[in-house]
């Protein structure tokens, strides 16, 4: 018996996504409840359960507590203890700004305050050895001032702590003894790397979130106990990766962008089942789209992030916004365009969608709250892309005739243009938006988008997809079954998975073999460890090994995948692959014998599951069909155009202009493309 | 008329293309200089030369694209053929400073060039007497490095040998600097590349209307935005403190700020002299601190191209620091970009008092100590420190932040100790630095290194030593900064701003950096704000009483609010208000 139930909290809506041992899958959409969100999916969670006849057997959740914590500043007391004279590098940060030119910019205040940002008397030298011995007394000072102060979390980063970390030890041991239930958090432990920045940064958001997420696992833990549900708890990490509840609450840093991560891993599982080696995935919600990238398998993954830097386009040479959390992630690029999208004319009257949003309240004007400024949920429906008999199976009915006026005062009178030519002007500026997150990904990563399919997903993913693979030229887009719950979904096809690194930067030509062997086999015991420790036997054990390299003299690496074998293989073998890497990412490479340095390793351990977890198919639920509706496109106007349910769908392509309408999403498939549904249940939308 | 959704679409693909020159060179580039601290910029231009769309890239480059490329463009006139590559760095020919060079890419369409790729790096050397080519205390542009003219680096897609060769021998990291313009080269092919998917789209007719409208719609903007504001007409004076070849001799900069209608002009006349050390500006250096001045107290984040350049003048008289004639130094004229960011923004606040800051930090400090370590290899080692802004009319002013002129980052103190022979003993804010205000400037950052090596040359530039940040509207000056040996040891000794000398293995140098000017009277400030300040320590309980009439006691300090009552109503009394423009509120000299 194996009921396999994903958990996504998102802001408006928990979802859930359950396979059960006969191969159903289940599903429920429940209001969020952001006091206790553990209601919300108790709630679901009882109800599916019910439904499903049989015990879970695995529970995978993603959440956004971690994200939420920093975002409303309800993290716990926390203190630093740092080395003599450098308590301030939290605050310093880079001292990069994201943006010019703003005298109202406002810098995030550091997540601990500077009072209780201690120091102790010590230093370690980069190579390890002791320059100033740990002076007791000044610890001492320091947990005299944690009691005093009622200190909640505690975060220790001492310089060059990665390559010596004893220092940090003895700080973390006194600590312990004298107050032995406080939470801390070690720079070593959570990034053994050179940067005292990020490594600080990194650990202060780590002890700051941890006692939250903590209380968070413990509360939802009991109710699952309660609702006799005795599986085992797993959280995704932003890296992709399921992880148990009990390492997350450990090191809770991993798992602070858990919620889009999960999207992301079910494209690349359904892109390994369908043959696709390349697909980029979008995900379009209310607010926001996002991007992401997946080839041969692989998800596309960054070295780090930033927390709670809004949506910027551009962001990644404008950084600052946020908090700063060097933790591999899935690389995921975000945008501010959504269906509640305001489309507004700049003050020399140039047309513009976002980014400010009308969110959920009051949300569109078509959504009859209050709402009074036409937003790109307006323009789907003044077009006829969306069913003014509502969204949601019906559950919301949306006033057209609200959102037509609104966009031709606000938008098609003072462009000059009809109202149709204003509304589907804005669309096209909104895809213009999202393009940007598709080649955030892609162009800028060296990668051609053309050669990749388009994975839609989320409420507004397969109402654009369309317009955006046109704009770009990507000849095909791919609509999973039940798009609006295609993150929790992800959930369900995630492996088990832990990332350690270790700084090394040694050049390749002057490298200490043995040194490197060394390195390398801590961090696959490490990760092997923690394997066995969530229950996977050796057989089901697997490591991948990538490093972080680059040019010696350049200063920024690429990450490249390590070749087999030790470090002597690794040395013979790295060169190449990193200068096939670096011509695919920049498109030249340097002459042959440039040296190389060689700066970080990275071991990424990972449970393998029992079976395959993707169901077989998910095939379609039949309905009751729609009524054609009348749809307006650039070229036809006013055109006559069927709606289908995706069960509608013959295996044969079926030309466009159609609309396939869902619960949960729109997928709109204009003149020149055509649809039909592949054996998965997919929708293949195709020119 | 084209279509407005079109035009919209077309602007949004252009300015994708400067950003993403700027993020090829960003991933590409060898040099700190260009990673961390993000000295170049890239953008589009049109066949006459004309900035289409900048990159997100530095504001100091604001208008450098133009100049140089418009020099270019009059050097070649017709002879630009497919597969060109234009390149220069003479300052005196539409270069800005030696170290920024500049590489230019024609775009054809139907048989004829229609755009510029554009890209402006600086490089971590260009020769000359010092390492990284930007000394401040260099008397002649000769001194200063390789000075190429408008020259083809590239014609018809075959190198120009001679050119790279001559580069080569003349700068200390040649694989470095060649392997910056490979990153040049890299992003004018991701250029090409985008524009001639605009060109499939629209036809080169198309996108040169296109062009045209991008620029329009910014001068538009600007134009609304002007002329939202009241007209007026204000002078500013501020002053550098010397060249370091002049010691202790001030430098003059004026700014007079006309506004009427739906323009502006930012006149520097009555400004010094241009000056024996390396600190002259360029025309276009002048220009883009007038800009970044005039954009940051506009209602709306303009976009950054020719149409803005319309609607504000900018009027530098020749042979001034301003705007210097051959053969004027001018590696170090970073600093006097900084100050006339400053002096701009005094001008604009002496207009517009409640949307313009106190005073900054002055600009960044620029700190080189080079030398060779115990197996005799090279080192050097180049930094850049920053500290605060000036206290806004509504808001403290942002501690430990890049200045507004730049945006630039400092190195990780791990990464200094793992590469140099240097050890950093510390780096944080010093109390009670800020100028005091009803909002309080930035704090000073300090950083004190002491040499490993037997001996190495220590170079800095700094500034806002004798003349301080100024404070606003009954503000106070923001702290002086301060060069330091040795400091608390009896050999401690106080140097000058501005230094070039050789330390030895065991010295110590301290820097601090000036803090912010502060806005409006601290006997007004919000108790809150106090309350937090001596809670985080960064105004002590003496610094309180004394600048903030606060009585405060205890750890962590409780104010006394009957007490403090009583002392403002002594000091509103018996001290004489700060003027609207402070350079010099005598304040006790600070905790150490």
């Amino acid at each position: 018996m194996t009921l396999r139930v994903g958990i996504d909290i998102g802001g408006t809506f928990t979802d859930l996504v359950a396979v059960a041992s006969d191969g159903r899958v289940l599903t429920r959409k429940t209001p969020s409840t952001p006091r206790d969100y553990g209601e919300g999916i108790v709630n679901g969670l009882a109800d599916l359960l019910r439904e499903a006849g049989e015990p879970a057997s695995e529970v995978l959740h993603a959440t956004t507590v971690g994200s939420n914590t920093i975002l409303e500043s309800r993290g716990a007391r926390t203190a630093l203890i740092a080395t003599r004279g450098f308590r301030d590098t939290l605050e310093i940060r880079d001292l990069r700004m994201p943006r010019l030119y703003d005298l109202h910019w406002q810098k995030p205040p550091a997540l601990i305050e500077r009072r209780l940002r201690l120091e102790v008397d010590e230093k370690t030298r980069p190579d390890g050895s002791i320059a100033t011995p740990l002076n007791m007394t000044s610890v001492a000072a320091c947990i005299e001032r944690l009691r005093a102060e009622k200190v909640e979390s505690l975060a220790i980063c001492l310089l060059h702590s990665y390559a010596n970390p004893a220092h940090e030890q003895a700080v973390a041991a006194a600590v312990r003894a004298a107050l032995p239930d406080l939470p801390i958090s070690i720079s070593h432990e959570i990034l053994p790397e050179i940067g005292e920045y990020p490594r600080t940064s990194t650990t202060a958001v780590n002890a700051y979130v941890q006692p939250v997420i903590r209380s968070y696992l413990t509360a939802l833990t009991a109710r699952l106990r309660a609702l006799g549900v005795t599986a085992p708890l797993q959280l995704m990490q932003s890296n992709g990766g399921l992880a148990a509840a009990e390492f997350a609450a450990e090191q809770p840093a991993r798992i602070i962008e858990s919620g889009p991560s999960a999207g992301v891993v079910g494209g690349a599982a359904l892109a390994a089942r369908l043959a696709e080696p390349r697909v980029i995935t979008f995900d379009m919600g209310g607010t926001t789209a996002k991007a992401g990238l997946v080839e041969h398998g692989e998800v596309l993954k960054s070295e780090a992030m930033e927390v709670g830097a809004g949506v910027m386009a551009g962001a990644r040479l404008l950084v600052g916004a946020g908090y700063m959390l060097k933790l591999p992630a899935i690389d995921l690029a975000e945008v501010g365009a959504g269906g509640g999208s305001i489309c507004h004319l700049d003050a020399a009257g140039a047309p513009k969608a976002g980014p400010q949003s009308a969110g959920a309240d009051p949300g569109p004007v078509c959504y009859g709250r209050g709402g009074t400024e036409p937003t790109i949920t307006d323009c789907n429906l003044v077009l006829g892309y969306l069913d003014a008999a509502g969204l949601v199976g019906g559950a919301m009915r949306l006033d057209a005739d609200a959102a037509r006026a609104a966009v031709a005062e606000k938008l098609a009178v003072p462009l000059g243009l009809s109202v149709e030519q204003a509304a589907h002007g804005m669309l096209r500026l909104a895809a213009a938006t999202m393009m940007r997150a598709i080649r955030a990904v892609s162009v800028e990563r060296g990668r051609d988008p053309r050669d990749f399919a388009l994975l839609a997903f989320g409420g507004n993913g397969p109402l654009f997809a369309t317009a955006i693979a046109a704009e770009i030229g990507i000849p095909r887009v791919i609509v999973p079954p039940m798009p609006g719950l295609f993150s929790a979904f992800g959930l369900l096809v995630a492996d088990t998975e832990h990332h350690a690194a270790r700084s090394v930067r040694m050049r390749l030509d002057e490298a200490d073999v043995d040194a490197l062997d060394a390195v390398l086999s801590v961090l696959a015991a490490q990760g092997m460890a923690r394997l066995e420790r969530d229950g996977f036997p050796a057989s089901r054990r697997a490591l991948r090994r990538s490093a972080m390299a680059r040019y010696v003299g350049q200063s920024s690496d690429i990450p490249v995948a390590l070749p087999d074998g030790d470090a002597r293989a690794v040395i013979a073998g790295l060169p190449a692959l990193f200068a096939a890497e670096h011509e695919r990412t920049y498109g030249f490479r340097a002459p042959e014998g440039e040296p190389i340095m060689l700066t970080a390793v990275t071991v990424a351990a990972i449970g393998v599951p029992e079976r395959p977890r993707l169901p077989a198919a998910i095939p379609p639920v039949p309905g009751t069909p729609h009524p054609s509706r009348h749809a307006w496109f650039p070229d036809a106007g006013w055109t006559e155009v069927p709606v289908l349910h995706r069960a509608q769908l013959a295996t044969a392509p079926q030309p466009g202009p159609l609309i396939v309408q869902e619960y949960d999403a729109t997928c709109l498939v204009p003149h020149n493309w055509r649809a039909h549904l592949d054996a998965f249940g997919n929708i293949l939308v195709e020119r | 008329m084209t279509d407005p959704v079109t035009a919209e679409l077309f602007r949004n693909a252009v300015t994708a293309i400067g950003d993403e020159m700027a993020l090829t060179i960003y991933r590409t580039a060898y040099s700190g200089v260009l990673k961390n601290i993000m000295d170049y910029s890239t953008a589009v231009c049109d066949a006459d030369g004309r900035l289409v769309a900048q990159g997100l890239s530095l504001p100091g480059h604001l208008c450098s694209i133009p100049v140089a490329l418009q020099a270019a463009l009059r050097h070649f006139g017709d002879d630009i053929a497919e597969g060109d590559v234009l390149t220069l760095n003479d300052p005196y020919d539409g270069g800005m400073h030696l170290p920024d060079i500049f590489i230019f890419k024609p775009i054809f369409a139907e048989g004829r060039p229609i755009a510029y790729a554009a890209t402006i790096c600086h490089h971590t050397d260009v020769g000359g007497r010092v390492p990284g080519s930007n000394a401040s205390d260099s008397t002649e542009i000769y001194a200063e490095g390789l000075r190429i003219p408008p020259l083809k680096l590239y014609e018809r897609g075959a190198p120009n040998n001679t050119l790279f060769r001559m580069i080569e021998r003349n700068v200390r990291l040649p694989g470095r600097v060649l392997g910056d313009i490979r990153s040049q080269l890299a992003a004018c092919a991701i250029a090409e590349r985008g524009m001639a998917d605009l060109i499939a789209r629209h036809g080169a007719d198309g996108v040169v209307a296109l062009m045209n409208e991008t620029m329009d719609h910014s001068e538009r903007l600007a134009r609304h935005c002007l002329s939202e504001l009241p007209d007026g007409e204000a002078t500013f004076t501020d002053w550098i403190d010397d060249d370091q070849i002049d010691e202790g001799v001030p430098i003059k900069l004026v700014c007079t700020v006309r506004k009427r209608g739906d323009s502006m002009q930012v006149d520097w006349t009555g400004s010094n002299p241009q000056v024996k050390g390396a600190i002259n500006n360029t025309w276009s250096y002048t220009a883009a601190a007038s800009f970044t001045a005039v954009k940051s107290v506009m209602s709306v984040n303009m976009p950054n191209n020719d149409g803005v350049f319309r609607a504000v003048e900018v009027i530098a008289p020749k042979g001034t620091i301003m705007n210097a004639l051959p053969p004027a130094a001018c590696a170090a004229r970073g600093l006097t970009g900084f100050r006339a960011a400053d002096c701009a923004f005094g001008a604009l606040a002496m207009l517009y008092p409640d949307r313009v800051f106190a005073a900054s930090d002055g600009g960044n400090t620029g700190i080189t100590i080079g030398g060779y370590d115990a197996d005799r290899k090279p080192f050097i080692y180049v930094d850049f420190l920053s500290a605060a802004w000036g206290a806004r009319p509504w808001a403290d002013g942002i501690d430990c932040n890049t200045t507004m002129f730049a945006n630039m980052a400092s190195f990780s103190i791990e990464v200094i100790e793992a590469e140099n022979p240097l050890e950093v003993l510390d780096y944080g804010m010093v109390p009670d630095t800020g100028g005091a205000g009803l909002y309080r400037g930035g704090m000073s950052l300090s950083r004190t290194w002491r040499m490993l090596a037997d001996e190495g040359i220590l170079q800095v530039r700094a500034d806002r030593q004798a003349h301080r940040p100024y404070g606003l509207q009954g503000g106070y000056p923001g702290a002086a900064g301060r060069n330091i040996l040795d400091p608390g040891t009896p050999r401690e000794k106080k140097l000058h701003a501005k230094l070039t000398m050789t330390v030895r293995r065991g010295e110590v140098f301290r820097h601090d950096l000036p803090g912010g000017g502060g806005w409006g009277d601290p006997l007004d400030r919000d108790l809150a704000l106090v309350a937090k300040d001596l809670r985080d320590g960064l105004v002590t309980v003496a610094g309180a009483a004394r600048d903030y009439g606060v009585v405060a006691a205890g750890d962590p300090p409780v104010i006394d609010e009957a007490a403090t009552e009583a002392l403002r109503a002594r000091l509103r009394a018996t001290r004489p208000p700060a003027p609207a423009v402070a350079w010099d509120v005598p304040l006790p000299e600070r905790a150490a």
